[in-house]
């Protein structure tokens, strides 16, 4: 194991100090940067305009109707294809910000 | 509380500046105005297309005011070049592809500044306008779209239009058209990819072929595509090209455009000459002079900027950031996937400022419509996930691929995409 030197232990106490200092990263919300992939046709957080409106809708309604589309089951428009591009965890992510907006 | 309370005072405020008719009295402002002491970073943006604009939304949107966001531009209006081609048969006009920055600096408090950058410092992020004024921000974004190649010999490129900017260019090209006799021959050319726009060429030689055999009959279309083969969507492409609008288009690959003459409507080609009564010349791309001058241009054939995909800053220079065309990226140049290349900067940005990590995931999509004809369309989707072990952006093979096929109802939902797509960048 390595030992440190006395300039290392600053290094190290300074760094320790920087975690606690008030700019510490704000993470911005989970699934919104995955959600915005959206936004071109459903509007700017799925608020509209353009195709249906998703803002609002609840994470269980967008997360069905995303595995329909994947499935096949709303036929072979764009969607259908759209949809397969994202992992679920991603989609779940996104549906739940998505279920956020109002 | 204190947000619904702020967001009433913006109302009145936003209704006594409201001069134009651009937005309603009732339009909310999106994005408080903070204390100058708590803005955390300033940001340049150069270029006011699809990608600025987009990430001069987002950025102030997402951190709630707290990033500062100037955007140079010179143009007073953007026009759009998705949808462009339909005003070569009429279908549209130039005035309903033109989409200001109102909406910008109203709901989002973005600073727009009139202007044509003639430098950018790739150490110092300093932006330095025309007029000699200078733009200081932390980080510069430079979203300039493309340049074209010159054509050796054509000294006036009015002659043979590329209109692949949209705008007086458009206009010209769809003058000629429409002056040209039935029974005439008109030349498309199509440059090595990258180019603005994949599908772009082939679905503005299937519209104008659909144009041609209704208003000018017994006219031909040439293509001249410098490249081996269809770009992409080769199945609805080569199904128009040879069958639907077989009587009209002749297509030809690998050829390139060596010279023009505009005196006798002639290019000098790698497969020999060719005649055109109107010549559609859609010259080769790269990055803009800018680029190339901030020693940005670091792709292998030396034309466009590479970039960390995380975070879209330049490899070549960390504090100037490169999105949309300029970019070298497997990413499709075309406006609907540099909205999403905003996003993703704009929330690098906003994390690197808090003094966080880039998000080490995104995701990035593309999706367009084609006009096969007329009045019908085809659609084109990808899906593009970051592969950390190659540091690329990846498209997700299950989600890339076109319609089978066109239709009416597809050329419908393309003015319904459209008008999403404009709405969430400019609106």
């Amino acid at each position: 194991m390595r030992t440190l030197t006395p300039r290392g232990w600053l290094l190290a106490c300074l760094a320790g100090i920087g975690v606690t200092t008030p700019v510490q990263a704000q993470t911005p919300p989970a699934g919104r940067l995955l959600a915005s992939n959206c936004f071109q046709c459903h509007g700017t957080s799925g608020r509209g305009p353009g195709f249906d409106k998703l803002a609002g809708k609840s994470a269980s309604e967008l997360y069905n109707e995303l595995k329909e589309f994947q499935r096949g089951d709303e036929g072979d428009g764009i969607m259908a294809r759209h949809s397969l591009g994202y992992t679920d965890a991603q989609l779940r992510l996104l549906v739940d910000w998505l279920a956020r907006q109002r | 509380m204190q947000r619904r309370h702020f967001l009433a005072g913006a109302a009145g405020a936003i209704g006594a500046l409201c001069s134009t008719p651009l937005l309603a009295d009732s339009d909310p402002l999106l994005v408080p105005v903070v204390p100058a002491a708590t803005i955390k970073a300033r940001v340049t943006i150069v270029g006011a297309g699809m990608a600025g604009v987009t990430l001069a939304k987002f950025l102030r949107l997402w951190s709630k005011g707290t990033v500062a966001v100037t955007l140079v531009e010179r143009e007073p209006v953007y026009t759009s070049c998705i949808m462009s081609s339909l005003v070569l048969t009429g279908q549209r006009t130039l005035d309903s592809l033109k989409f200001g920055y109102t909406s910008l600096r109203r709901r989002y408090g973005v600073k727009i500044v009139s202007g044509d950058v003639v430098e950018v410092d790739p150490v110092t992020a300093r932006v330095l306008l025309s007029d000699g004024t200078a733009v200081q921000g932390d980080r510069v974004v430079l979203a300039p779209g493309i340049a074209f190649d010159a054509v050796p010999g054509l000294s006036n490129p009015d002659a043979m239009p590329h209109a692949w900017k949209a705008g007086a260019q458009t206009a010209l090209l769809a003058q000629q058209l429409s002056a040209m006799a039935a029974g005439g021959t008109v030349v498309l050319t199509i440059p090595k990819a990258p180019y603005r726009c994949p599908p772009g060429p082939y679905e503005r030689a299937c519209l104008l072929a659909d144009w041609l055999a209704a208003r000018k009959p017994g006219s031909r279309l040439l293509v001249l595509d410098a490249n081996p083969d269809f770009v992409t969507e080769r199945d609805n492409f080569s199904r128009a090209f040879f069958d639907l609008h077989g009587a009209t288009i002749e297509y030809r690959t690998n050829v390139e455009v060596l010279s023009a003459d505009a005196g006798s409507m002639t290019l000098d080609t790698s497969g020999g000459p060719v005649h055109g009564d109107v010549i559609n010349l859609i010259p080769r791309q790269t990055a803009p002079a800018l680029v190339h001058a901030a020693g940005l241009a670091n792709s292998a054939d030396g034309r466009f900027a590479v970039v960390d995909m995380l975070s879209y800053a330049s490899t070549a220079a960390p504090r100037v950031h490169v999105i949309g065309d300029a970019s070298s990226t497997p990413q499709p140049k075309a406006g609907h996937i540099a909205n999403q290349e905003a996003k993703v900067c704009a929330d690098a940005l906003i994390r690197i400022f808090d003094g966080g990590q880039p998000d080490p995931g995104p995701v990035t999509n593309s999706a367009c419509f084609s006009t096969i004809t007329m009045s019908q369309a085809s659609w084109l989707n990808a899906v593009f996930q970051y592969d950390s072990a190659a540091r690329t952006m990846v498209p997700v093979s299950a989600a890339g691929g076109a319609s089978n096929g066109w239709s009416a109802r597809n050329f419908q939902d393309m003015g319904t995409w459209f008008g999403a797509l404009m709405a969430d960048s400019f609106g």
